[in-house]
């Protein structure tokens, strides 16, 4: 048998419902005349299965799960890697210090642009962003600790 | 009608302030590159500039945010017309027959039918939310939880139904939206669910950091530079003229597409999608000369276009009349005007009549703003599409990051933010549209409140939803839904859903 990108689906789905039962065994379900706080989302998980398990059952009529392309993934998963990169430093280290490490990282890691331009246009467009934000828009942006 | 006049006075002497028609401009200019720029929707485009509008009033915010949501759908035919690109996905159906004018040098033409068919579609959209609102809204106060349950649960029902991806795939999608959106304290008993001791976690998921990733991010995940490069055919501004030829057979065309979509635009639903392939597949079946479709005639650009916009123009009728989010476009408004203190619904119209009459009243003037930006400005747009994505798309990333993080200045909803692109990534290679799971979150806490306090007041009788008038049509109607999907599934039959997803599938190809 072909495994079917709707056979990874349905089953992710199947396991996600599981889960969702599982997470909700210390809320109360309640009663029809007294619903409690575990009553819609253990009806929503049983949903999620039972349509997980139709995704599968008509997996047939879709892609094989090896004919995906993945081109893309590499892309992906720098993008990730320098966003989570950011993310974790953006209140250490505030807006301008992250954003401007960030669009240099991926300028030169990803993109492979000449250092030097990749290091004008980073300056230059979070500064930019940064005046347009805190002096136009008044909208203050997380401080570094230099304290902007 | 005297008191509709007197309002809408009441609405244009707050709409042509200064102020107020600075954002409303400044709106329509974002809203037409947000259109213009493959890559970011509509959807990403107000939940990242959101942040923006926190130092505005809810009027101006509003504002703001309404006219990038009915710009971009103006800026969408540009790239659809000129690059086959669609801008935003509403524009599917203009890339056909946008893109073969183009190439036969016709591309101002098709450009200047888009922008006058959106404008027609969009203003009488606006003139009848004039007329609709009020007096739904006034109706819309009778409605207690079995009415919203009833028509919450349509609007789900109704968004699989029409949704060009399978049912089974909307509704799964719909059912992870609704699950996200029970996350954090349980608002009728307290209990904290599923948030594993996070304290950010207590008051759920925010639509901005979900819509933000899966919309914003995971696009940009999708799509690595190298695949970005198009070439683009620059129209001559001397030729935006249409001829009188090209006038006649674009007038009946953008007359039917501005009545489809507004009628399509009050459903629940993706309804500016839907409209654009509906408006098109009608254009042909009316039209003496079908074989013309898809070697650029003219009525395939008129109609979708002009049908997209009096859709978009017609989800605000449910929005302000029920407080009703019919998509998850409308669904970040209301969450914008929330987090300006103003909660949108029945009341909103005698509550907040500067905010309600203020924002109809700048929809005219931004309808009009609109048609003077997107003829002349087209070169300059144009020019925009030239500045290389490599250079592009690490500024999204970065105006993504600000724009979750300023909403509660919380990292953890930065985090959302990027897991929910990386299951945007995974959703787009498995074919799953996650719209649904947005307006899912969106809803879930008012579907949940709503059905717990119908079964509370019916001592847990189900039949309470078919026993009051409403709700009972509402119902019905959903069955109704399900029983023609049913029928579509049992018999293998190809529909216009079916012809849709291949419609989208095979531009995607191109």
């Amino acid at each position: 048998m072909t495994l079917r990108a709707d056979h990874v689906a349905g089953a992710f789905f199947i396991g996600l419902g599981l889960l969702v039962i599982a997470l909700s065994g210390d809320l109360p379900t309640g009663s029809l005349s007294m619903p409690g706080s575990g009553f819609l989302p253990k009806i929503v998980a049983v949903l999620t299965i039972f349509f997980g398990f139709v995704l599968v059952a008509r997996a047939k009529e879709s892609k094989a799960f090896a004919r995906l392309s993945w081109s893309d993934a590499k892309h992906a998963a720098l993008v990730v890697t320098i966003t989570a990169a950011a993310i974790a430093l953006f209140e250490p280290l505030g807006f301008l210090t992250t954003n401007v490490l960030l669009i240099f990282a991926l300028l030169a890691i990803i993109e492979r642009r000449k250092l030097l331009p990749a290091a004008v246009y980073s300056v230059g467009v979070v500064v930019t962003t940064y005046i347009l934000f805190v002096y136009v828009l008044k909208t203050p942006l997380e401080p570094g600790p230099l304290g902007f | 009608m005297e008191t509709t006049l007197h309002s809408l006075y009441l609405g244009f002497s707050v709409a042509l302030q200064p102020a107020n028609a600075w954002y409303a401009f400044l709106g329509c200019l974002v809203g037409t590159l947000v259109g213009v720029l493959p890559g970011i929707g509509p959807l990403a485009g107000i939940s990242i500039l959101l942040p923006v509008t926190f130092g505005l009033n809810a009027t101006q915010a509003i504002i703001m945010l309404a006219g990038i949501y009915y710009g971009s759908q103006y800026g969408g035919s540009t790239t659809s017309i000129l690059m086959r690109i669609p801008g935003e996905a509403s524009s599917v159906m203009t890339c056909i027959d946008g893109y073969a004018m183009a190439k036969k040098g016709r591309a101002g033409a098709a450009l200047c039918i888009a922008a006058i068919g959106s404008w027609i579609g969009g203003t009488f959209g606006v003139l009848v939310l004039t007329v609709v609102a009020p007096p739904l809204a006034t109706i819309a106060i009778r409605f207690g939880p079995p009415e919203y349950t009833a028509l919450l649960v349509l609007g789900l029902i109704f968004l699989a139904y029409m949704s060009s991806s399978s049912l089974i795939r909307t509704l799964l999608m719909a059912c992870l939206g609704l699950l996200l959106g029970m996350i954090g304290i349980d608002n009728m008993t307290g209990h904290f669910r599923y948030s594993f001791n996070l304290a950010e976690l207590g008051d759920g998921i925010g639509i901005v950091p979900v819509a933000v990733g899966l919309f914003g991010l995971g696009e940009i995940l999708s799509t690595p530079s190298a695949d970005a490069v198009k070439d683009i055919i620059t129209p001559r501004l001397r030729d935006l003229l249409p001829t009188r030829k090209e006038w006649a057979e674009a007038a009946m065309p953008i007359t039917r597409g501005t009545l489809l979509g507004f009628i399509i635009g009050i459903i629940p639903g993706s309804a500016h999608v839907i409209s654009s392939f509906l408006s098109y597949a009608l254009e042909r079946r009316v039209s003496k000369h079908p074989d013309q479709f898809g070697k650029g005639a003219v009525a395939g650009v008129a109609g979708p276009e002009t049908a997209n916009n009096a859709a978009s123009t017609g989800a605000f009728v449910p929005l302000l009349a029920l407080g009703i989010p019919t998509s998850p476009i409308t669904a970040v408004l209301i969450g914008a005007l929330m987090i300006h203190g103003v909660s949108v619904g029945p009341t909103l119209v005698n509550e907040h009549p500067d905010v309600f009459w203020g924002f109809v009243a700048s929809m005219y003037v931004g309808n009009l703003m609109l048609l003077a930006l997107n003829l002349p400005l087209v070169s300059v747009f144009v020019t925009v599409l030239r500045i290389p994505y490599a250079y592009l798309y690490p500024l999204i990333i970065m105006f993504c990051i600000i724009g979750v993080y300023e909403v509660n200045n919380s990292v953890v909803d930065v985090w959302i933010m990027l897991i929910m692109g990386i299951l945007g990534y995974a959703l787009r290679k498995f074919d799953f549209d996650p719209a649904p799971l947005v307006l899912g979150l969106v809803i879930s806490p008012i579907l949940e409140q709503s059905l717990r306090q119908s079964l509370i007041m019916s001592n847990g009788n189900y039949f309470i939803f078919f026993s009051r008038p409403i709700s009972l049509g509402l119902m019905m109607v959903s069955i109704t839904l399900l029983a023609l999907a049913a029928y579509a599934f049992v018999l293998k039959r190809t529909d216009w859903r079916s012809k849709l997803a291949a419609a989208e599938a095979g531009e995607a190809e191109k």
